[in-house]
């Protein structure tokens, strides 16, 4: 089996600097993680330095994604040679006992973390993706509501709170964590678009009308966002099949004007439907 | 003005060893300043009270970007004269008397004895060495009230006020060498010593001030006077006048 510098044609440094950018980037993908960091630790550990630490971290969590126990548990060990008192690595400790489903342990250790430092969010967030993990999802959106109130920045947690009301069909709920996601990031397209797409499947006039304005901006932040295109031209669609009553005066111009839109979208889209066939 | 012609040697012997000693003192001092330092306990109170504060700073600034119902849900979340947020709480505050607080008053102590004591030392055993010349000139004009000031060692009525001694050369020193430690040390170092004045004014996000109900008060006044302007208004007659370029999507 070749090494990746060899397959690749790359040296030590450039593969050093493709893992420092998964990292900051936050990218998922473990096997290539595991295969490259493999190689980094194995063959180039004293020209790594201090970097080598955090590459560790890395290639544990990416281990533990591809179930490759050996690896993770080596990493571990040299961490914990390094930094034993370290609430960090506990938490590593921990995410291992996880994936090898020993809950209750895991559980222990960050309950352990919790009491020498309350304001370690890490560990209650573990916590929290274990409830997960094990299906009680309910317990995990209560646990996760008690965890936000008192750490109402954590922009994670909301985006994981609004997956979890959504799983349960509780949209109203998961649009008020959007809300939260977007009020802190309002350039953020795709957070526009995700709470528009709520608001569709809630349904009704208004929310159909709050879905199509929030696709539209979806779209003016990025004009490349195909889902708020077609959210948007569905939702034109929708609103303008709606039935108007007579205490909705403007409703009748809104339908016309709708109309316009319906058909202004569609050309647009076919547009792109087009030319997305051609090439 | 007196054009007065230094010996070089003043330059060698002098000016070069007062810039290299504050230099070392100061690197020095950011590596006993980091031994010497203990890890700040973050109260959980605290934290979760300046993250509420920045999200209501949040709702004020970017609240247009929400419908009307959400923001007005908010904004009586926070305000309400009953059950808002900034109305009902209150926190216990404890006047943090440096006296008494140990903690504080060990901080305080190591920060004298870090930052305060090596300046006196080096500053006295300077004016002792290099006393009695005249070490440089500022190219700026002086009035005379600086003489007695920057002149310590000279006694010449007659002098410019420009020329100074090595004394306020080493005060000059100590200030200046500032971008020097951030280039050296990387930013957020000890041996800043006009950043550790500043940091007892602003606090970071992290601490709260030592008042939150002060704090929570004025975010109710800023978040009363807030209006919903909703940017969202007019977006979909904007976005049908702009052409939308897609023609370079898929090519």
């Amino acid at each position: 089996m070749s090494s990746i510098s060899e397959l690749y044609d790359v040296s030590w440094e450039e593969m050093r600097d493709k893992l420092r950018k998964w990292r900051e980037e936050n990218y998922r993908n473990s096997e290539q993680i595991v295969d490259v960091g493999e190689e980094l630790i194995n063959e180039h550990a004293s020209k790594l330095g201090d970097d080598i630490w955090i590459i560790y971290e890395q290639v544990m969590i990416a281990a533990l994604d591809c179930s490759r126990d050996d690896l993770a548990w080596s990493c571990l060990q040299e961490l914990k040679r390094q930094f034993p008192d370290s609430h960090r690595v506990k938490r590593l400790a921990g995410m291992r006992l996880e994936a090898l489903e020993r809950y209750e342990d895991a559980n222990k250790l960050y309950d352990s973390i919790l009491q020498d430092d309350p304001t370690n969010t890490a560990a209650r967030k573990r916590k929290i993706s274990i409830l997960r993990a094990q299906g009680k999802s309910s317990e995990a959106i209560r646990e996760l509501n008690e965890y936000l109130e008192q750490f109402v920045g954590d922009q994670e947690a909301w985006h994981e709170l609004s997956e979890l009301y959504i799983n349960e069909h509780d949209y109203a709920k998961a649009a008020f964590c959007l809300e939260e996601l977007m009020m802190t990031n309002p350039h953020n397209h795709l957070y526009c678009e995700q709470y528009a797409e709520v608001k569709y499947t809630q349904g009704g006039l208004e929310n159909l009308e709050l879905a199509r304005k929030y696709f539209a901006q979806a779209l003016k932040l990025n004009n490349r966002n195909m889902r708020a295109l077609f959210g948007l031209y569905m939702g034109l669609f929708a609103t303008s099949h709606q039935p108007y009553t007579p205490q909705n005066p403007e409703a009748q111009g809104f339908a016309a004007r709708n109309r316009d839109e319906v058909d202004c979208v569609q050309l647009k889209f076919q547009h792109i439907h087009g030319e997305g066939l051609s090439c | 003005m007196a054009h007065l012609l230094l010996d070089s040697s003043i330059r060698l012997w002098v000016v070069l060893p007062i810039v290299f000693i504050t230099f070392i003192v100061g690197v020095l001092r950011h590596y006993v300043t980091q031994l010497l330092h203990n890890e700040k306990k973050v109260d959980l109170q605290q934290v979760s009270d300046s993250q509420v504060l920045l999200r209501s700073r949040i709702l004020r600034e970017n609240g247009k970007y929400l419908p009307k119902q959400s923001f007005a849900m908010r904004k009586h979340y926070f305000n309400n004269p009953e059950t808002g947020f900034f109305k009902k709480v209150k926190r216990k505050v404890i006047p943090k008397n440096p006296m008494t607080d140990t903690s504080m008053l060990t901080d305080m102590m190591k920060g004298n004895l870090t930052n305060v004591l090596p300046m006196i030392l080096i500053g006295g055993w300077i004016n002792w060495a290099f006393s009695g010349f005249v070490t440089t000139k500022v190219p700026f004009p002086l009035t005379l009230r600086f003489k007695p000031m920057l002149q310590r060692g000279i006694e010449l009525l007659s002098l410019d006020a420009s020329w100074v001694s090595s004394a306020s050369w080493y005060f000059l020193n100590v200030f200046g060498l500032r971008s020097m430690y951030t280039l050296i040390l990387g930013q957020d170092n000890a041996a800043d010593q006009s950043r550790i004045m500043q940091d007892q004014m602003t606090g970071a996000a992290m601490a709260m001030p030592p008042d939150p109900n002060k704090a929570f008060k004025s975010e109710w006044e800023a978040l009363e006077i807030v209006e919903h302007r909703w940017a969202l208004e007019n977006v979909e007659e904007e976005l049908m006048c702009q052409d939308l370029n897609f023609r370079g999507l898929f090519s």
